[in-house]
């Protein structure tokens, strides 16, 4: 276990942020902790990362226990901000040099780090250039290279790729990829679902302070009833036919509104044919037509009632 | 690892314009601003040479009353008083040879005849003229500094004619004693000593704008906190997670921001000094030396401040600003009088302002012999830096925060 956090309970006066959280993360684990804003994600990380005190719980890093002053952890230990975290003054190469140097004593592996990281990030170009003249992703480049330029075992990202377009989004999944196949172990919080399911090998899912479901993407999925979803555009479709489909086998869900027929159904139900040949029987006209499996915003909806993004 | 880390934070300071600006450039400013108007306003008027007529053996009377018609009813009783003295050309001769400097008379003197003396006065060409002979008569058009100086002039010349006459018919043989060189010479009764320099408040600004300097280094000793609590900023948190002990870190930001800001203020020493020319006295080596404290009171101050009010960074500069700028108004950096009132009414108060300190210690060198005001004002400089050397060190020692 390289990660593992017990019974954490965090309060700001009144305010439960954290409720006996507990996490396990392994090593080679790209981890994923997806939960909406608010949940906790980014109070866990400055918790685990000894910033802020906590009311309760332990934390257990490289089987050792976290402390603000456990520098033999910290060395191991990379971290990139939600914001960037750098010195306006000091350009590309001297902010990653600086920020390796607190990890690394030796000149020469410092300066052999900092260009592997420029080359990580691809910002060959732009390491003369002060951070005042990057663009948005450029920047997150940047904070990325600060933090993992000391080649860390276990990398915290928290919320990395807010604000930053398409492009530099999918360098970012890309590289977070690249540093976990070299064997960096990977926290990775987030409130955006599909960038947890494209990279996460395990995901926990938080809510108030607490983790509601944890496992794969597939176990998660598992875990509720939703199979499959179908939707179907139709321009009129009568009272009578919305009670009929209800009473299909499997089906649970029926809604019509806005010219879209919503039918959500139970796992291992192929339900598609059935619909569709309903449809025919009763001259029912129809347009587009797709199914969809299940999300975590599906399973974070039925868990809590709410979709991740409220 | 140290010095790598004290050597990029000097970097790093020395790139930050609004810094370098706030704490290089803006004194100078200031100081050149204070110069600029003060050299005006402690500039004496320089003497110009007095354009006159002098007119020559013609009738008094007559000429009196041409006069007369030229200028105001005022002005010819003013010529009257002088008129009524006995007087002769041998005054011509004194104008003549009256002198503002080594190099330049006092009087530009015209002969002329009384017409064309009352047309250049008319015409402004002349600011007086004088009709000579044994009553001589002064003529002006206008009540001025000129008119005035011919006037007094003219009156001293008579009195002092007069009065060796009197003594000549009634003991002339105090001609003998040295009589005539004590009416002639002056003496002074005002003594300026070497050491004692002249009262000057102008100095108390340039002091003031120094000390200043010194306990802007507060904003520096904040920037150092906000640049390394995770609950100040997100670089603060970046560092606060590396293996890196803060207190060592604290001690190298710190050291960087001292050795950047007593440059600026030793730039600024210079600056006042060489380019402004201004008189800071023989012991400079004090002045820097209180300097040196001052930089650092005020760096530990903003440190203290840093860490221990727990508000935004943002709240936490303009607390800086305003008791930056309260301390240098108490010492008198807008007005002198403020800080004669400061220490006459709340002595309290200027002893626990460390702007006040530094200016105090440097006026004690200026006008004082001994150096105890000047020590006792260091050491309670240095009190102040000490109790905020123990304020951030327990601030730092804090591990860990509530909330960032």
């Amino acid at each position: 276990m390289l990660v593992n956090v017990k019974g954490l309970v965090k309060r700001y006066d009144k305010l439960v942020a954290l409720d006996y959280l507990d996490l396990q993360v392994e090593e080679g684990e790209i981890f994923g902790l997806l939960g909406p804003n608010g949940s906790g994600k980014t109070t866990a990380i400055n918790c685990i990362l000894s910033l802020i005190r906590y009311d309760k719980g332990s934390i257990e890093i490289f089987g050792k226990p976290m402390k603000p002053n456990a520098y033999d952890i910290k060395r191991n230990i990379g971290i990139i901000m939600q914001n960037v975290a750098v010195f306006e003054e000091l350009t590309v190469y001297e902010n990653i040099y600086y920020f390796c140097s607190l990890y690394i004593k030796d000149k020469i592996e410092v300066k052999r780090l900092t260009r592997e990281a420029i080359e990580f990030v691809s910002m060959e170009d732009y390491a003369d250039f002060y951070p005042k003249k990057l663009s948005g992703g450029l920047l997150r480049r940047l904070n990325i290279a600060c933090g993992i330029a000391h080649k860390p075992k276990l990398i915290i990202l928290d919320e990395p790729t807010v604000a930053v377009d398409p492009q530099s989004r999918n360098k970012i999944l890309e590289g977070i990829k690249k540093l976990n196949a070299e064997g960096a172990t990977i926290i990775y919080t987030s409130h955006y679902m599909e960038e947890v399911e494209q990279i996460c090998s395990k995901i926990a899912i938080i809510d108030k302070g607490r983790v509601i479901a944890q496992g794969t993407k597939e176990e998660l999925k598992a875990m509720i009833s939703l199979g499959e979803k179908i939707t179907m555009e139709l321009y009129e479709l009568p009272e009578k036919n919305i009670n009929e489909l209800k009473e299909f086998p499997g089906i649970y869900s029926v809604e019509y509104h806005e010219n879209l027929l919503e039918i959500k159904s139970a796992k291992g139900r192929n339900n598609l044919i059935h619909i569709l040949d309903y449809m025919a029987k009763n001259n029912i006209i129809f347009g587009k037509v797709y199914t969809e499996l299940p999300t975590l915003n599906d399973v974070f909806l039925e868990i809590t009632g709410k979709e991740l993004r409220d | 690892m140290s010095l790598g880390l004290y050597f990029m934070r000097v970097k790093c300071l020395l790139r930050n314009m609004e810094g370098i600006f706030w704490c290089y450039i803006f004194p100078i400013i200031l100081s050149t601003c204070l110069y600029l108007g003060v050299s005006k306003l402690g500039a004496v008027e320089e003497f110009e040479t007095i354009k006159i007529a002098y007119v020559v053996g013609e009738a008094q009377t007559e000429l009196s009353k041409e006069a007369g018609t030229a200028v105001s009813q005022e002005q010819a009783e003013l010529s009257h008083e002088v008129g009524t003295a006995v007087g002769h050309n041998e005054l011509l001769s004194v104008m003549k040879a009256a002198k503002l400097s080594e190099d330049k008379y006092m009087f530009d003197i015209t002969l002329c005849s009384s017409k064309e003396a009352v047309d250049l006065l008319e015409k402004g060409d002349i600011e007086a003229y004088i009709i000579g002979g044994d009553r001589p008569e002064l003529f002006i058009k206008e009540n001025g500094l000129n008119e005035t100086i011919v006037k007094s002039f003219v009156d001293s010349y008579m009195q002092k004619q007069i009065t060796i006459k009197n003594i000549l018919v009634s003991n002339p043989e105090a001609l003998n004693n040295g009589l005539i060189d004590d009416l002639i010479g002056q003496t002074d009764f005002v003594d300026i000593s070497d050491k004692h320099k002249k009262p000057d408040n102008i100095i108390i600004y340039f002091y003031a704008i120094l000390a200043y300097t010194c306990i802007f280094a507060s904003n520096w000793g904040l920037e150092e906190v906000i640049n390394i609590e995770a609950d100040q900023s997100m670089r603060g948190a970046r560092i606060s997670a590396s293996p890196v002990s803060k207190m060592r870190l604290f001690a190298c930001n710190m050291l960087a921001s001292y050795t950047c800001h007593i440059i600026s203020v030793i730039l600024l020493f210079l600056y006042m000094k060489f380019v402004l020319n201004v008189k800071f006295g023989d012991e400079l080596a004090y002045l820097i030396a209180i300097c040196l404290a001052g930089s650092l009171t005020g760096l530990l101050m903003g440190a203290s401040i840093g860490f221990w009010i727990k508000k935004k960074p943002a709240i936490k500069e303009a607390i800086i600003i305003a008791f930056s700028l309260g301390c240098s108004f108490l010492s008198g950096m807008m007005a002198v009088e403020i800080k004669y009132y400061v220490t006459e009414k709340f002595p309290l108060l200027a002893y626990i302002n460390p702007v006040n300190l530094i200016t105090d210690a440097m006026y004690s060198l200026y006008y004082f012999d001994g150096h105890n005001r000047y020590f006792i004002n260091l050491m309670l400089l240095m009190l102040m830096a000490a109790v905020f050397t123990v304020a951030s060190y327990f601030g730092i020692r804090r591990r860990n925060h509530d909330s960032i």
